[in-house]
């Protein structure tokens, strides 16, 4: 049955319509926590248009692992933001601010990730803005929030400092270990993530009611959300909840284990029937029935699963990851070597799946990117194209999203209102641009 | 100045404690959520029912398997942590589906259902004569969601292997690249912790369940436009490393693999943990000119030559941060958490390039992240008075909203504690009926 509903999902799904077509997102938005979400609206076919302060843009133009710039492009900007329209807009500038202004009239969302207050300094607030868009749904995404001590401080943030402060870092490394920084920028990507539910439900109540609204959203407070049993535990206990490496300290067995040959394979087991196959895959069927391991309850008590993680420990010292996998596979446990990013990027599961995804953009290049991970049957989100230098589509935006002249273009570049990329790596085009490719209006060109 | 200014102004308006005074944004919206051992599949559903959603809850009789997973075993008044913190505003049914009249009963709350959520092996709900081809000719309007380890379709989909959060960071090579760097000439035997590391809290399953809870509303939006459903599929790992920045494009392009890098940030200079007196903090400087002003409030403006960088790129790369780092570590050691966030502050004011200045911020335990008075004054510890469970802390109020904010109305209910109310609104049956259902080991 689930073969009908998905046969031929990867290559048909660009000739079926996108779930977002026809809402337009206007974003002002910097490093990962503000760009990610409209990055994720954008896959599913909303219109975003990306505003950057020109020349330099955003700051996440910058992140580049040790120094690689993947083909003249920030490596790191490309994920968060695939089929946005680019904008180079100078904010400071009250010309720039009627532009914004214009574009928010007809606008469905705003998204922007600057420290508080500094949008309404630009005259492009939430308060500013629903006086001639009253329907908007404005969403701000900040370290601290819009209120509170911090937010009074004025307190800069970055996601590292909510891995920091919400303990998420001291819950993800070993016991009597010093707290481990996620490689992931995790309250920023997680964050934007939970961000869009409320943008989207929000957008459900506006077309309910026709009513619009602000939200707020923290980096630090998101994460909370994710860290669960620590919260009531520590209240109930009066006890810090304590990290447990690589064990999962509800399910047991969880764990990462060595494997013969001194690499890892991760395994669990936890359900009657799981565990019950994992002891006949170790060929100790008499674990499951041992007073200390039957039930789940008992087995996760501190002694009782020391107890069974060294058991299963000593056996997978004897197996290659592969073998585990395939005695997990026929027994019906989760197992599954430690991937690497070139597993990733090769899995023949996540190609076929259309998970890794085939991009061919007109500046960037042939290259694979992730998907949208929510595959649907018959509106597929998808990535189209790629990033662009800053302003590279102010043409486009202006012409045909405002039907401005080129005379009044023309004169919002002389007062820096509008500005174009600086000669800057990862700001401009590569260097194997024809300064035509990738422009949507012919006489954008320069 | 304004007037009120602008924090003012919006705590008026979407401070949490007057969230039950304003409208819900999804209480049109019905939720069936079949989760089975699935974390992924309970949160997706609970960020709908924060949002006034009616989501039904429907367990096998005696619960589902997911109860029994909590830390060291511990329960609370008979639950779970984990599943507590994510019951919120749920009500909860029992429901055998592996028996024909369940199934029928189920088809019967499908009909008058928006959404189902389901985290069945692919195929399963097929079995049943539950799956999306036969749902949709009783209800072609429905949104079908599936959470599963390895999705709907594709090699691995009809693996026989469960879904599980720490599988699911193993498959997405987050877990590889992060951790402590071995040190050189050491062992697996000396530093059992300098190995691959994965992420305590069950992140890749909230993940799952926080992009399926987007993916569900997108398709609600896209309902409203067409009049169709249709059908979703969220595979665990793909949810999680797709949140992933560089390192895939990095491997295209250069085929290197990502490695670990302890506290530091293969992609972003100045960003790392860095020791102090009493503990650490969290540095961060992602424009050259907070690196500057990082540097110059320890005061080594002028040994530096601080004056003369014009460029962060550089700074990213690996030989210059193994250098950088301990220059700057031998800094921070000299002072305390609370001196060098003090600094960072006050350098803001009247800093050399203030109001630029680093991100300073202490690695805190939870406990310590409990007594914040930032996230305690902004209600994302109040405590929820629950009928059930009494006073609780679950981490709540992440959305603040002006008009629909979420709320936290319970925390959760025990399995089929909504058995009575549910089963007589959606299929008029009545207590004798119920009873008999029971009896039968239908509910």
């Amino acid at each position: 049955m689930a073969e009908a509903t998905w046969a031929n999902y990867r290559e048909k799904k660009h000739s079926k319509p996108l779930p977002l077509k026809g809402i337009k997102v206007l974003e002002v938005c910097t490093l990962l926590l503000g760009p990610s979400g409209p990055g994720f609206l954008a896959r599913m076919g909303a219109e975003v248009i990306k505003c950057e302060i020109p020349p330099m843009g955003d700051t996440l133009r910058n992140m580049i692992p040790f120094g690689y710039f993947f083909r003249e492009q920030s490596t790191s900007f490309i994920r968060p933001n695939p089929n946005k329209y680019w904008l180079g807009l100078d904010l400071h500038k009250p010309e720039a601010q009627k532009v914004f202004k214009e574009l928010a009239a007809k606008a469905d969302i705003i998204e922007e990730n600057q420290r508080p207050g500094v949008m309404e300094r630009w005259n492009v607030g939430y308060r500013q803005i629903k006086e001639i868009n009253p329907g908007i749904i404005y969403l701000s995404k900040t370290g601290f929030g819009q209120w509170g001590q911090y937010a009074s401080e004025n307190r800069p943030s970055n996601d590292g400092a909510s891995q920091a402060m919400s303990g998420y870092a001291w819950m993800s490394s070993f016991p009597g270990q010093k707290p481990l920084k996620s490689r992931l920028y995790i309250c920023d990507s997680y964050g934007a993530v939970m961000a869009e539910v409320a943008v989207l439900a929000a957008l459900h109540y506006r077309e309910r009611t026709g009513k619009g609204q602000f939200i707020e959203l923290s980096q630090g407070e998101n994460i909370t959300r994710v860290m669960s049993w620590v919260w009531p535990y520590q209240q109930i206990t009066g006890k810090v909840a304590m990290p447990a490496g690589n064990r999962d300290a509800s399910i047991c067995p969880a764990d990462t284990f060595r494997c013969a040959d001194g690499t890892f394979v991760a395994l669990a087991a936890p359900s009657p029937e799981e565990f019950k196959g994992l002891c006949l895959a170790m060929g100790r069927p008499e674990l499951a029935d041992d007073a200390r391991f039957r039930d789940h309850l008992t087995r996760l008590q501190e002694e009782n699963a020391v107890e069974i993680l060294r058991i299963i420990a000593a056996w997978v010292r004897t197996k290659t990851p592969a073998e585990v996998e395939g005695l997990a596979e026929k027994h019906g446990f989760a197992a599954s070597h430690l991937y690497t990013i070139k597993d990733v990027v090769a899995d023949k599961h996540f190609r076929e799946r259309g998970f890794m995804t085939e991009v061919d953009d007109p500046l960037v290049g042939q290259f694979l990117d992730y998907e949208f991970p929510v595959m649907m049957s018959k509106s597929p989100p998808r990535v189209r194209w790629s990033v662009r230098p800053v302003g590279f589509d102010n043409e486009y935006v202006m012409t045909h999203r405002l039907g401005k002249t080129e005379d009044e273009i023309k004169k919002l570049y002389e007062c820096g209102a509008l500005g174009k990329w600086a000669n800057v790596l990862a700001r401009r085009p590569p260097s194997t641009w024809d300064g035509k490719a990738g422009l949507i209006m012919a006489r954008d060109k320069l | 100045m304004e007037q009120p200014t602008l924090a003012d102004w919006m705590r008026e308006r979407d401070d949490p404690r007057i969230a039950h005074t304003k409208p819900e944004a999804l209480d049109d919206i019905t939720v069936l959520d079949l989760s089975d051992k699935s974390y992924a599949g309970c949160y997706c559903s609970s960020m709908l029912a924060e949002f006034g959603a009616e989501v039904l809850r429907i367990e096998p009789p005696g619960g589902d398997f997911l109860r029994t997973c909590t830390p060291y075993g511990m329960l609370y008044k008979g639950e779970g942590l984990p599943y507590l913190t994510e019951g919120r505003n749920k009500f909860h049914i029992t429901l055998n589906l592996k028996e024909p009249e369940g199934r029928e009963i189920l088809k019967g709350l499908a009909s008058q259902a928006d959404v189902l959520i389901e985290t069945y092996r692919p195929g399963t709900m097929d079995d049943w004569g539950l799956g999306y081809e036969q749902l949709k000719e009783i209800n072609p309007r429905l949104i079908f969601a599936s959470i599963t380890a390895y999705g709907q379709f594709g090699p691995m989909s009809a693996s026989r292997m469960p879904n599980y959060d720490s599988i699911a960071q193993a498959r997405s090579s987050i877990q590889y690249a992060t951790g402590e760097v071995m040190p050189e000439g050491k062992s697996y035997d000396e530093y059992p912790w300098a190995v691959p590391t994965k992420a305590g809290p069950w992140i890749a399953w909230a993940q799952a369940g926080t992009f399926m809870a987007m993916g569900i509303l997108a398709a609600l939006h896209w309902r409203g436009m067409t009049g169709e459903g249709q059908a979703l599929d969220v595979a665990t790992a793909e949810a999680y490393v797709s949140v992933d920045d560089y390192a895939a494009v990095w491997h295209q392009g250069s085929g290197v693999i990502n490695e670990r890098f302890g506290s530091l940030d293969t992609a972003g200079w100045l960003y790392c943990f860095a020791p102090t007196k009493d503990g650490a903090v969290f540095l961060g400087g992602l424009r050259l000119e907070m690196w500057q002003a990082f540097a110059d409030m320890v005061g080594k403006w002028d040994e530096w030559g601080v004056a003369s960088w014009k460029n962060l790129s550089p700074f990213m790369e690996e030989a210059m941060q193994l250098k950088w780092a301990p220059l700057v570590f031998a800094e921070t050691r000299k002072y305390t958490n609370e001196e060098l966030v003090n600094m960072s502050v006050e350098y803001a004011k009247k800093g050399r390039l203030a109001p630029i200045t680093p991100v300073v911020a202490p690695v805190c335990s939870p406990e310590e992240a409990m007594k914040d008075g930032n996230l305690s004054e902004r209600g994302i510890f109040t405590p929820v008075k629950d009928p059930v469970f009494g006073e609780l802390v679950v981490a709540q109020a992440q959305h603040k909203m002006t008009e629909t904010p979420i709320r936290t109305k319970w925390v959760c209910r025990p399995a089929g504690y909504d058995n009575e109310h549910i089963y007589l609104k959606y299929m008029g049956l009545g207590p004798h009926k119920l009873q008999k259902l029971k009896q039968a080991g239908i509910v």
